[in-house]
């Protein structure tokens, strides 16, 4: 009888106090509390890494890891580098109103952030970073990795730390385009499978090793901005969209800074009073 | 006086939960070695010290996480009812027993942190759950069962023989 009385209380106070979490109501506790731990967490995470690295290696799965992550880096660059080359020249092909898109956009500005935590649950895919509202993170603000790929989105914000949800995220979806054909989409995450582009009209042709960034309709992400690159294309002549698999450029297993992009306005925080 | 002790110990595997955990993914399920510990617990020391660490212990997960506060909580609710099974005596090994309660305690784990999440309208992938989330959560969290109970199983059976002594005495 006790622990009936016991698993319904708590019960009943866990749901208040997700109620109250929900309203914000908790968050100064949140930012102490983290304040206080995540030292210890980036130190139990900086010391997990390394083992976890003698563990893939011993599964035989990432023998040439640092070459392997610099090269990977240098694609993921070049492919940033691409994506925006192919703007520009549809800039340069008469697109006048995204020209003026783009001349109206002011130079971007980034906040760079460290990653202190991943989250453990099996449902969501987000990291902690170490700057908050006090460094002008807001909700919604793009986030990208350091080799100028989409990352995420500012999901929660408290005074030092914020909260992102990565573009792998079921959650996530991001208005996006391939870059060769022009052909838009929605990119959106996948549980533990990577990214997935749906949307994308039957007739329209998309090849793999296609180049995919964002197309920067909607207004909460900025246009030509890296994804990743799509793996294979599904669907059948009687489909009336076609899907493709992506790979994300970024390696968002592994990411250690991000870069938080404070120029772009999304169009969610023009909205907000 | 205990509690001095379980306390930190207790935190130490929600830090550890958070902090490493995410590191060593199978299938790109995560282990959950909070919940192997109070089911552990509960199993073998009986569910009266659980019933006072899930509370402590979930809220300061909730805390250092994205999630709501109190959703670990009511996620891990389920290991008191439980821990009911110890009572049975359903096979002569203590250890099969609980290796079962863990994989069934990391499925309704995941299964009420779902429905949480889904009642405050995120988009929770149902269908996929199963084999991405329930099965290898609850495979993992089965294999981590041993490195939780024999040291808690080694302590207990340590401290009631000394107790035992102590009323011989």
């Amino acid at each position: 009888m006790r622990t009936i009385v016991w698993v319904l209380a708590a019960a009943f106070l866990a749901l208040i106090t997700v109620a109250l979490s929900q309203k914000g109501a908790l968050d100064p506790l949140r930012n102490l509390v983290l304040t206080v731990v995540s030292p210890l967490e980036r130190g139990v995470g900086n010391a997990a890494e390394p083992v976890a690295d003698v563990l893939d290696r011993i599964a035989d799965r990432q023998d040439l890891e640092e070459d392997n992550r610099q090269l990977r880096q240098q694609i993921e660059e070049l492919r940033a580098e691409i994506a925006d080359l192919h703007e520009k020249q549809a800039l340069s092909e008469g697109l006048q109103a995204l020209l003026e898109v783009q001349e109206g956009r002011p130079n971007d500005q980034f906040l760079a952030a460290r990653v202190i935590a991943k989250d453990p649950s099996n449902l969501k895919e987000r990291i902690a970073i170490d700057r908050g509202r006090d460094d002008g993170v807001a909700e919604g603000m793009v986030v990208m990795s350091a080799g100028s790929s989409l990352v995420g989105v500012v999901s929660g914000a408290l005074d030092d730390f914020a909260w992102v949800t990565l573009i792998t995220d079921p959650n996530s979806s991001v208005n996006a385009m391939v870059m060769e054909s022009r052909t838009q989409g929605v990119v959106s995450g996948t549980l533990h499978s990577g990214l997935k582009m749906e949307l994308l009209p039957q007739e329209e042709e998309v090849q793999p090793g296609s180049t995919v960034a964002t197309s920067g309709l909607g207004g909460n992400f900025p246009d030509a901005l890296l994804i990743g690159e799509v793996v294979s294309v599904q669907g059948s002549p009687q489909d009336i969209f076609q899907k493709a698999e992506v790979e994300p450029a970024a390696d968002l297993t592994r990411l250690e800074t991000v870069l938080v992009l404070t120029s772009f306005q999304p169009a969610r925080l023009n909205h907000t009073p | 006086m205990r509690y001095v002790f379980l306390g930190p110990l207790a935190m130490t595997v929600v830090l550890l939960q958070v902090a490493a955990a995410p590191y060593f993914p199978l299938m790109g399920a995560t282990a959950n070695p909070l919940m192997v510990l109070l089911m552990c617990w509960a199993m073998v020391r009986g569910p009266r010290e659980a019933m006072v660490l899930i509370p402590l212990t979930a809220v300061f997960k909730d805390l250092i996480t994205n999630d709501p506060v109190g959703i670990t909580v009511l996620a891990l609710l389920p290991i008191v009812p439980l821990a009911a099974v110890r009572e049975r005596h359903l096979t002569q090994s203590e250890f099969v027993p609980i290796v079962v309660v863990v994989a069934v305690a990391s499925i309704s784990y995941h299964l009420v942190y779902m429905a949480v999440l889904t009642s405050l309208g995120e988009d929770i992938p149902w269908v996929q759950s199963p084999l991405r989330v329930l099965l290898p959560a609850a495979l993992l969290d089965a294999v981590l069962t041993p490195l939780f109970y024999l040291p808690l199983r080694w302590v207990t059976t340590i401290t009631e023989s000394q107790a035992r002594l102590r009323v011989v005495g």
